[in-house]
């Protein structure tokens, strides 16, 4: 099939903005009359709050106005909005603080300074409580309870089965048991949360954030506040990253609305660096136990996993991270016997909540961390152990999920190849190999919206110049881009002729916003639809003109309307355009989408896979490990926008190999340790390894054009195949993430292989 | 300060993108406050508190700083080019070009610095290695594209695919 | 958030000084700031006056000469890095500004801004301590000297009293035949060191150690050198028994912390590792002369 606009290396629409230093983002916005607000966070894990004395705070000159919990409607919100038990978070606290970092006061002044100055100001008086900081303590009988009526600090459990895993260990030839230890992760966008708030005497609030779901956002809101949902607008058209951190209501959000709704004035929260590392949330630390039991040639029988997951102080998104590690472990083999006990626990840290991957990095890095101990004892090629156990198309999961496109023995393959050009490497090197399946965008509701979950609007104008409206965000990740490319392969322009809207919640369609790997596949398809129901208009007078033979079809590629069967009989797309407005008494042409995947089962629409190999030279009197190569092959069906895809997988790269081994977040008596960007270490430039793609072509008619997610499924595998790239180069297993280079000497030195001290 | 006393404000005379200004600011004033509030280019981002992200990189006086890091007052005098004074005109900077060819940025928070730590090293470094351009953006952060596609697209204005603009 | 002062641009060194005199106690100095800003933003220092010198010419040099190196404080990372004259005789000092923080602090940060915070896991000290160097301190009323290794008194402080100032740093001539090798830890690529090896050693013409001197940093509150390792180095052949032996010696004489980087285990793992290899290089450099 011939494209003239998807899968070209088109130039991203929000390029010249960005390059030019003229995308104005949340971070920027100014505003007459806007003051600046602060929040005043709790030290203590955990303590009651029995007073706040605000008066010498709001004496103080160029405070305009200070607000506490008891400003608030009380109101425990959640994302999870289907079940309100998973509702639990006030955001500015009332009685009770859960965690260190949780807001208590916040301040609007005329500058940060004086705000700064007078969150000093704000007297609060807190009874400490008892915390618990481990998840295996806070299960225990006796712990501190964090939430009332919330037994053993149990907020949520999920049981995935299928098969008869007890019946099936007994036909295993070889079974294995292993724990595994998956830290945090913070997200490290490069701009912080911030908010500016600005209610206005008519009762209508207008918040520009930096998000990846403005809907989310105005119906959250909304409810905390009180408010009509559409008397609440969010605008978010540059956002500076968000990775899973801002889907959810934020503290710089509400304070600022909170503020403003009492000033009637705007107010602009930004998150300092330590704030956003503190206070925020972060990617779910999980403790794993996996018992595997496999045939000696390596074919899978069953699998009984169990984790507990540290949720931190609240629900947020932990519940779905719950679910999907559990789900994911599974992939992307066919398992015949599974199940999967999920334990997420609170405790008083800062919440855990979503994360690139949102619980299936940590899902990968354990099951391809022992398939390959697996593989080793039983000597059998890790390559060949996984192709022998792959998803095939048309897979399916029982009671679970159908897999229709699937490109895994494919990617096996070309990896494969790839090791073997390889040779024979040097002493201290190693290549580690790890497969992921992802889903392209999540079914189960549990925000509990009417809506569709994606919808978009096309409107042709007189100059055939398109307006596409639509609710996906685009948070870096290319979606206005991709899903401009697919209205204009759809329709049959170019990119250079579609105009998008989106960002503004008064405008736009409803769309769930870009998180799950959602947009490319769910306002994709909304997208190609409303392109289809404009494109079907304008044929309609078409074919009027042009009087073709009733058994031939019209098509538009390029700007040309055309026979399909005659191609060299064609008329201008712009012709046909004033025809249609002309013919409809002087209106536009306006095309409807919308979609919301049905009789999909309940986890995802469509799965992606890929397989990748990363190799690493580990110093052996230091452990130190340096990257040389990373190699992905990965199926994503159609590949829409090609530029967008390739910078996704590097950024995955880079971002899903610090989780592997230089980031993480300490903490001490729930106190985070390296708030910062020199001691939280990401990679730069110069850590990053060689990158290679390669893509491997499959249809998903689920998708639009055939087209999957590309882009969080990658970072999937990248610390199971570093982990498995440090055994092979030194021989050490690392069970523990991250893989630092202390870790890794001392597992020599356990070895015996390691220079020991004289 | 001592109660009841107050900072004086202190003359800053500083070219910015090739433009002059005479402003009054306060000792504390940092260069990055000049260049985002007083003179309202925004394109200059700050990513922390620190001096560790390089999103607030400008060129002063020929070399790539960190305007968070550098007092205003220290400025005064100085030539100082932000992203603002790339591109002539609607005619891009080959390095602009180069990062939309190459798709080097997503989010774009972090791109204004990166650019300009790239024009700095090029200036300085008209044919640099892949290391020495590795280098050249080490103080930048991204956490988007995982960089390579950033160093492909300095490698090919150095490699001279891009012509310099007239001016 | 940064506390207002009162802003003060002295002409010359002997005006700086002055009004660090007139100022004693309630003034800081302020160069580069690229340390200095970074303890204000964080309200750990809050001075009335804040003295700005990173402007004055006369402290900007690289003057070497027969007697050795002269290296003005207000001279930049970047400066020495670049320094064709330090390249040829004195390359381990660009050797290690390359790998110091990043471009944009090397371009304003200074020698004398850096050696002034005395941060233990800096990387200039331990080199300068290496090739023996001496720093000159100023007040209004004269200057004295001191060797720069006698200079670090403490986590982030130094022998500077409240009205002095760091003016220059000297480096004496290095003998023939020596060789001088500097490697620090990170945990990603030019970050700060969890812990770094600078090796010094002069041979004679028997190719045997006639000084050696092994500088840890990041090992210890302040600059350390590792008397023990070098004692066992000098009047010995390189051989591969002694730099185990030098190692493990430098490895317990250091006092490391324990943090979330690196626990004290780890880093006198490393400073064993690092002082081993360093040592190797540096002999071998000797040797080729």
């Amino acid at each position: 099939m011939k494209y003239t606009v998807i899968n070209t290396p088109l130039h991203n629409i929000d390029g010249v903005a960005k390059v030019t230093g003229r995308a104005t983002y949340t971070f920027d916005v100014k505003l007459p009359g806007m003051l600046y607000g602060k929040i005043l966070r709790s030290p203590y894990p955990h303590a009651r709050i029995l007073n706040i004395d605000t008066s010498k705070a709001e004496r103080l000159i160029g405070v305009k106005a200070v607000v506490t919990g008891k400003d608030t409607l009380g109101i425990k919100q959640g994302i999870w909005r289907r079940y309100p038990e998973l509702c639990d978070e006030e955001i500015l606290a009332r009685e009770k603080v859960r965690y260190i970092g949780e807001p208590v006061a916040a301040v609007a002044a005329v500058d940060e300074d004086t705000a700064e100055e007078a969150l000093d100001l704000i007297e609060v008086e807190y009874e400490p409580l008892p915390a618990v900081f481990d998840p295996m303590e806070a299960i225990k009988e006796g712990a501190p309870q964090i939430h009332e009526g919330v037994e053993r600090n149990i907020n949520v459990t999920r049981h995935i089965e299928w098969g008869n895993v007890d019946e099936a260990f007994k036909e295993a030839d070889y079974i294995r048991e292993d724990w595994f230890k998956c830290s945090g992760q913070a997200h490290v966008c490069m701009e912080t949360h911030c908010a500016v708030s600005s209610y206005t005497p008519d009762g209508k609030l207008t918040v520009w954030t930096s998000t990846q779901s403005p809907y989310y956002i105005q119906v959250l809101l909304a409810w905390a506040l009180g408010l009509r949902e559409n008397d609440v607008r969010v605008i978010s058209r540059y956002v500076g990253g968000g990775f899973g951190s801002k889907f959810e209501l934020d503290s710089a959000q509400f304070c600022s609305a909170l503020l403003s709704m009492k000033l009637c004035r705007p107010v602009k929260i930004v998150l300092t660096r330590e704030e956003e590392f503190t206070a925020t949330k972060r990617r779910t630390p999980m403790y794993y136990y996996v018992r595997t039991g496999v045939k000696k040639d390596g074919t899978f029988v069953a699998r009984e996993t169990r984790v507990f997951t540290d949720g931190g102080a609240y629900t947020s998104m932990g519940a779905t991270a719950l679910y999907l590690t559990g789900f994911f472990h599974s992939f992307p083999y066919k398992w015949p016997n599974y199940r999967y006990d999920g334990y997420r626990v609170y405790t008083n840290t800062m919440p855990s909540s979503a994360m690139r991957g949102f619980g299936a990095p940590q899902a990968i890095f354990v099951s391809e961390s022992q398939i390959d101990m697996i593989a080793e004892d039983l000597g059998i090629d890790p390559i060949e152990i996984r192709r022998r156990n792959a998803m095939t198309p048309d897979h399916e999961i029982p009671g679970q999920a159908t897999i229709r496109s699937c490109g895994l023995v494919e990617c096996l393959d070309k990896i494969d190849d790839w090791i073997k050009s390889r040779g024979e490497l040097p002493p201290n090197r190693g290549i580690g190999v790890a497969a992921y399946g992802f889903m392209s965008g999540g079914i189960f509701n549990w925000f509990n919206t009417p809506y569709a979950f994606s919808a978009a609007m096309v409107k042709i104008n007189i100059d055939g110049k398109v307006d596409l409206y639509i609710g996906a965000q685009d948070i870096g990740q290319g979606s206005n881009t991709t899903l401009a490319m697919i209205c204009a392969e759809e329709l049959g322009v170019r990119l250079e002729d579609v105009r998008v809207h989106t960002a503004d919640t008064d405008i736009a369609p409803v769309d769930l916003g870009a998180w799950g790997s959602r947009e490319t596949l769910m306002a994709g398809n909304a997208v190609k639809m409303a392109a289809a129901d404009a494109k079907r208009q304008l044929l309609e007078f078409a074919a009027a003109k042009m009087g073709p033979n009733i058994v031939y079809d019209l098509d538009i590629k390029d700007r040309w309307v055309y026979i399909v069967a005659r191609p060299e009989r064609r008329i201008s797309y712009f012709e046909v355009v004033k025809d249609a407005i002309r013919g409809r008494d002087g209106q536009p042409i306006i095309g409807r989408g919308h979609y919301t995947p049905h009789r999909k089962g309940m986890v995802s629409p469509a799965y992606s896979f890929g397989v990748q190999a990363v190799e690493v030279e580990v110093d052996p009197e230091t452990g130190k490990i340096k990257l040389i190569n990373a190699v992905t092959a990965h199926d994503c069906g159609q590949v829409i926008n090609p530029l967008g895809v390739h910078g996704q997988l590097e950024g995955a790269i880079a971002m899903a190999a610090g989780y592997g081994f230089t980031e993480h977040l300490p903490m001490e008596e729930g106190k985070i340790l390296n708030p910062n960007l020199v001691d939280y270490k990401i990679l730069r430039a110069g850590d990053m390894p060689e990158t290679e793609v390669f893509e491997v072509e499959s249809y998903e008619p689920e998708g639009p054009f055939g087209a999957k997610e590309a882009g969080e499924g990658l970072t999937n595998p990248t610390a199971g195949a570093l982990a498995n790239a440090v055994a092979k180069a030194v021989g050490v297993r690392i069970t523990e993430l991250p893989i630092t280079s202390e870790k890794v000497l001392k597992a020599l030195k356990e070895k015996g292989e390691g220079k020991k001290a004289d | 300060m001592k109660e009841g006393t107050m900072a004086e404000m202190h003359r800053l005379k500083i070219r910015v993108n090739g433009e002059d200004y005479e402003l009054y600011v306060k000792p504390k004033t940092l260069l990055v406050e000049v260049i985002r509030d007083h003179l309202g280019l925004t394109g200059t981002k700050r990513g922390c508190n620190s001096g560790a992200c390089g999103a607030c990189t400008v060129i002063l006086n020929g070399m790539a700083v960190k305007s968070c890091s550098v007092l205003a007052l220290q400025a005064d005098g100085a030539e100082v080019l932000t992203v603002e004074g790339l591109a002539k005109g609607s005619e891009l900077h080959p390095l602009q070009k180069a990062f939309l060819d190459h798709g080097a940025y997503q989010c774009g928070f972090c791109t204004s610095g990166m650019l300009m730590s790239a024009k700095a090293l090029l200036d300085e470094n008209p044919s640099p290695t892949k290391e020495e351009i590795k280098e050249g953006i080490h103080g930048n952060l991204c956490r988007c594209t995982g960089y390579n596609s950033i160093v492909r697209a300095i490698a090919a204005v150095a490699e001279g695919k891009y012509e310099e603009a007239e001016r | 958030m940064i506390k207002d002062f009162r802003y003060l641009r002295p002409q010359d060194l002997q005006e700086a000084l002055g009004m660090l005199t007139e100022h004693a106690g309630e003034a800081k100095v302020i160069c580069g700031g690229q340390s200095l800003l970074i303890l204000m933003r964080q309200g750990l220092v809050a001075p009335e006056y804040l003295i700005d010198i990173k402007h004055l010419e006369e402290l900007s040099y690289i003057r070497p000469n027969e007697d050795g190196l002269r290296i003005g404080a207000t001279t930049t990372h970047r400066a020495l890095e670049k320094s064709k004259e330090l390249a040829e005789r004195y390359p381990i000092i660009p050797e290690m500004e390359e790998t110091l923080a990043s471009i944009q602090t090397r371009n304003w940060g200074t020698i004398g801004g850096n050696l002034s915070h005395a941060d233990p896991a800096g990387d200039p000290a331990p080199v300068l301590i290496a090739l023996g160097a001496k720093v000159k301190l100023a007040k209004a009323d004269g200057t004295r000297e001191m060797a720069l290794e006698d200079f670090f008194l403490d986590y982030f402080e130094t022998a500077l009293e409240e009205d002095e100032l760091l003016v220059e740093i000297s480096v004496p001539p290095v003998p023939a035949r020596t060789g001088v090798a500097f490697e620090k830890f990170t945990i990603i690529g030019c970050d700060m060191g969890i812990v770094s090896a600078t090796v010094r050693v002069t041979l004679d013409e028997g190719g045997r150690a006639a000084e050696a001197r092994v500088v840890l940093g990041g090992a210890a509150p302040t600059p350390l050198r590792a008397k023990g390792a070098e004692e066992v180095l000098v009047g010995e052949d390189l051989r591969e028994e002694l730099l185990e032996e030098a190692g493990r010696k430098a490895s317990e004489e250091c006092e490391p912390i324990s943090d979330i980087h690196a626990s004290e285990g780890y880093r006198r793992e490393l400073v064993r590792v690092l002082t081993k290899r360093m040592l190797r290089k540096a002999w071998q450099r000797a040797a080729q002369g």
